[in-house]
């Protein structure tokens, strides 16, 4: 219950840099999508049933403050968690390279998700945002992958601090939901 | 009792949670799309929970933001110049905080003879942040239903429009940009008088459609709100026209639009929440009637 909550005070705090630190930046382009990392830090290292409820709480915070008013990340979201959790044990993830390639992935996965919802949902106007996806996609999804190793450590060593060491081990097997 | 044990086939469990947690997600977005009151109370309470923190998060980076602005220049300085240029730097802060003093108040009373201008119906409100998505053009202000906001309101600066109220809160509210693919306002070209649609079109850009190909629209042409599109007041600045693109076929023609706002700097906006008419039309009215009602006691 302790690393639930923990998880959802971060997903929060994450969230409140999103809107607010990362965008008071002068290059917007490039601002990395930090709830993306920690839904994909779940489908890592969380248990199927309490690590998509979290994914869907993620999703539909990022909704609550999103200009979409369709609830597209409520969706999304967990869909992103359980493709984490279904490619997780392909690839061997504890090195710089092959977390941002799998972050890298994921963000152009949950960009063309969107895309493809928004057109099934609203098709007029889809079409202005095509070239979003180079402009915006490409360059926000490599910056999520750059920094999402030492984010990755940061929510590590914050578990670590945290709680003790067999309750991060159940949590990291997924055998408890 | 544990949740696996509630069901049938305990094999299928999580496959069963997965499709669960999924149609939840799809009935969510259901919900949302009909705008139905259970989505709307539940997004109001986690709301309030969670805006404080971006309110709070807001002023601390611009409190920093200001002394980063104030100091970090001064610390490659050499140590004989230390005590001049800390007496200096005191300087430069106090003239600084004179600076911003002055300038919020310049922006205040700049609102505020627009809001006398424009409507008496008016309430200033602070940008506390901004959309999360790159996709969705939005920002969230301090004010919410407690204040009389509602969806659907106008927002807007001295400049111009700045976008419509979207969802709201008992104390926050979200602004849809005019600049976000979602939005859409009725406006008239100020010189030509033509009709267009003003949509958004991301990146600070937006674009005039159904603009008949047979009106004449030239680089630089302002394009002004038509008063139409429901709680937007007449003559208000939309934006500047950048291109025009005749090349197409078919009656209408397209164009580039700047906002006359820069919604990448967005501090303090106003909603109108009250009737559109311009203060001055509604004095006359008053006027009017006045000798009207003396008239028939007459």
């Amino acid at each position: 219950m302790r690393r639930v909550v923990f998880t959802l005070l971060l997903g929060i705090l994450f969230l409140t840099l999103q809107v607010t630190l990362l965008t008071s930046f002068p290059f917007r382009r490039i601002r990395p999508d930090l709830i993306l990392i920690l839904v994909l830090y779940l489908g890592l290292f969380y248990p199927p049933i309490s690590g998509g409820l979290l994914a869907l709480f993620m999703g539909f915070l990022m909704d609550l403050f999103s200009g979409n008013g369709f609830g597209l990340y409520t969706l999304s979201s967990p869909f992103i968690f359980y493709g984490a959790r279904f490619f997780k044990g392909r690839f061997y993830l504890e090195s710089f390279t092959s977390q941002f390639l799998f972050v890298f992935t994921f963000g152009l996965v949950e960009g063309l998700l969107i895309l493809i919802l928004l057109s099934a949902l609203n098709p007029g106007p889809v079409d202005k945002l095509y070239p979003l996806l180079f402009t915006f996609l490409l360059p926000q999804s490599l910056f999520t992958g750059l920094i999402t190793p030492i984010l990755f450590f940061l929510i590590r060593k914050g578990f670590f601090s945290l709680f003790n060491h067999q309750e991060i081990g159940v949590m990291e097997r997924g055998n408890r939901s | 009792m544990r949740i696996r044990s509630l069901f049938l086939f305990r094999k299928y469990t999580i496959s069963a949670f997965i499709i669960v947690l999924l149609l939840s997600a799809l009935i969510v977005m259901s919900l949302r799309v009909k705008q139905r009151k259970g989505v709307d109370y539940f997004d109001a309470l986690l709301m309030e929970f969670c805006a404080p923190f971006q309110k709070a998060s807001t002023f601390v980076i611009k409190g920093i933001r200001g002394v980063f602005q104030e100091y970090f220049f001064l610390f490659h300085l050499q140590k004989e110049n230390i005590m001049l240029k800390q007496r200096m730097a005191e300087l430069q802060k106090e003239n600084q905080q004179m600076k911003e003093t002055s300038l919020a108040n310049e922006r205040l009373q700049k609102l505020l003879q627009f809001r006398e201008k424009i409507s008496p119906t008016v309430i200033a409100a602070e940008v506390i942040g901004q959309d999360p998505s790159s996709w969705f053009k939005s920002v969230t202000i301090d004010k919410g239903e407690k204040d009389g906001v509602r969806k659907g309101m106008a927002v807007i600066a001295p400049e111009g429009v700045i976008g419509q109220i979207l969802k709201t809160a008992p104390h926050y509210s979200t602004v849809l940009l005019i600049t976000d693919y979602n939005s859409a306002i009725d406006s008239i070209i100020r010189r030509s008088r033509a009709k267009a649609v003003v949509e958004g079109k991301g990146e600070n850009r937006c674009q005039l459609k159904y603009l008949l190909r047979t009106e004449e629209v030239v680089v630089g042409d302002m394009v002004v709100t038509s008063g139409l599109s429901g709680n937007f007041p007449k003559g208000l600045m939309v934006g500047e026209v950048r291109e025009v693109d005749r090349k197409g076929h078919g009656v209408f023609q397209y164009a580039e639009l700047v906002p006359s706002v820069d919604l990448t700097k967005l501090e303090e906006v106003l909603v109108i929440t009250g009737s559109s008419i311009p203060l001055s039309e509604r004095r006359e009215k008053k006027e009017r009637k006045i000798p009207e009602k003396g008239a028939k006691k007459k």
